[in-house]
């Protein structure tokens, strides 16, 4: 396998710095909001995991559409990376969502779409990796994988609809007249600074992240194929 | 007089937020990593064992 | 009389023969040992029995979560059924047979599909006047039937596609709910709310909403598994 990319590295370190700044950023450079007061400070790092992590199951699924077609198994480790690390920054998506509900509404917990679908993209995501984990053929690994990726992928946003549609309570963020009394709130234009800047550094950790989950993975397909050698 | 409800004290929800993100990824990255180097360490036994069963 | 073909392009009009076969073999093999049926039934029983312990059900609050109670059922039961269903496909080597024949694979989806909801709906079709009788509520109502045959297709149809796939993993029989039921839940919520609009009767254009919705999600999974159905068979 070659060595780290320098590009790579470069990344990292750039990751690194991005989170730095996006942390001065939300802690001190964005005003104090009014009506929540600190907490919606977690805000910005909710944000900055949602989106990249919704990127990456979508992503997901498009490698789903692109294994089954080419039979290449370069998209089930794609896939498999891009679902790991979705995951970890959803599950931080959604505990930050609940610190954040908590003082806002007094609440840990509630069923409005946004949450309740993260919850379920979630549990249909580890439903992927204990599907995987029961089949030991890489082929077949990688057939099922694709398979449940791609309807888990369609079914997600379904069920964001369907909650919206039949139940009703998550902040209208931006903007918006009645903001303040749904907990949601207006931004600033400081506001808006820190909001962007962590929309891209998350991009940017997630990239650094999933190109280093890749590389895990084509060495995990290296030692793999060196056992099966090894014992013949 | 217009009563304007003071911003309540919310820092210690703040704190938690900001420490459980640096947590999580932190544990994530060295989740990798640690993988990565147990990976490392199989493929050169192997690698060892390899070149052993073909002097044979 | 055999006709020149070339062994991989099916005769025309065989798709149908080939999603009846299976249909039928399963029906008829299920006729003879009633094994996924009574199983399925007695476990639907015992579901609402628990239901009636585990939520306080005075004549209010049973109206607004009789839906919930029987679309909870359906759905446990439902597992159950189509776990065996495929389990006995792979035991018996049936599906090695089917998977030899010259047919498009499709047809022995379509045919599973068809098989499986004959059976959810055969049990349902029990369920409803027990819960009706126990709990002193019609349930026969054109609607509410209407409403469960497009959730049991919605369900069957995509259980069918992943039970095909965790019967094939070592961890089998648990993985399947685990698989299902994140994936199906647009089918349980609009099929409540649908099935709860009848029950109380409310105006067909609220009820209208979450049937559309039902309809949408039978209508683009089952297209979508049964393309790619092909994947999950493949030896």
């Amino acid at each position: 396998m070659r060595s780290k990319p320098l590009m790579l590295t470069i990344l990292d370190v750039l990751s690194i710095l991005v989170l730095g700044i996006s942390t001065y950023l939300a802690l001190f450079f964005a005003p104090t909001e009014r009506v929540m007061g600190e907490v919606q400070r977690v805000f910005y790092f909710h944000i900055g995991t949602a989106w990249t992590a919704l990127m990456g199951f979508i992503l997901a699924a498009v490698f789903s559409i692109a294994y089954l077609v080419t039979k290449n198994l370069k998209w089930d480790r794609y896939q498999v990376a891009a679902i790991e690390v979705s995951l970890v920054f959803f599950f931080l998506t959604i505990v930050l969502g609940s610190i954040w509900a908590r003082p806002a509404w007094n609440t840990w917990w509630t069923w409005d779409p946004r949450l309740t679908t993260a919850a379920v993209t979630e549990l249909i995501y580890i439903a992927y990796f204990m599907l995987r984990q029961g089949i030991d053929d890489p082929e077949r690994r990688a057939r099922f994988g694709a398979v449940y990726a791609l309807i888990g992928g369609l079914s997600a946003p379904v069920t964001f609809f369907a909650i919206r549609l039949f139940r009703t309570i998550h902040p209208v963020v931006i903007g918006g007249s009645n903001a303040e009394a749904q907990g949601g709130f207006a931004m600033t234009a400081d506001m808006r600074v820190a909001f962007f800047f962590a929309l891209f550094a998350f991009t940017i950790i997630f990239i650094d992240l999933y190109w280093n989950r890749i590389r895990l993975g084509e060495l995990q397909d290296q030692v793999e194929q060196l056992k099966l050698k090894v014992t013949m | 007089m217009l009563f304007q409800t003071a911003t309540p004290d919310t820092s210690g929800y703040m704190i938690a937020g900001f420490t459980i993100s640096f947590l999580v990824m932190g544990l994530y990255v060295a989740s990798l990593y640690l993988r990565s180097r147990n990976l490392q360490r199989d493929r050169e036994m192997l690698e060892e064992m390899d070149t052993a069963q073909r002097k044979l | 009389m055999t006709e020149q073909r070339p062994a991989s392009q099916p005769a025309p009009g065989s798709f149908l023969k080939a999603v009846s076969a299976v249909v039928w073999k399963d029906l008829q093999a299920e006729f003879r040992s009633r094994e996924l049926f009574s199983a399925m039934l007695v476990f639907s029983l015992l579901i609402i029995l628990i239901f009636n312990f585990a939520l306080e059900l005075d004549i209010k609050t049973r109206q607004s979560v009789t839906s919930g109670v029987l679309w909870a059922t359906f759905a446990f039961a439902g597992t159950l059924g189509l776990n065996r269903s495929m389990a006995i496909e792979k035991d018996r080597g049936c599906m090695d047979g089917l998977l030899l024949a010259p047919v498009d694979r499709s047809a022995i989806y379509f045919g599973k599909v068809i098989s499986n909801l004959a059976f959810m709906l055969v049990v349902e079709i029990i369920v409803l006047p027990v819960y009706s009788v126990l709990y002193g509520i019609n349930l026969f109502q054109p609607g509410l039937l209407f409403v469960i045959l497009l959730g049991s297709i919605g369900y069957a149809g995509v259980g069918t596609l992943l039970s095909a796939m965790s019967v094939q993993t070592r961890t089998r029989d648990i993985l399947l709910p685990i698989l299902l039921f994140p994936v199906v839940i647009p089918v349980i919520l609009s099929a409540v709310k649908a099935s709860g609009g009848y029950l109380e009767g409310l105006p067909f254009d609220e009820i209208l909403s979450p049937l559309s919705l039902l309809i949408a999600y039978d209508i683009i999974f089952i297209a979508v598994a049964f393309m790619v159905f092909d994947n999950v068979v493949e030896e």
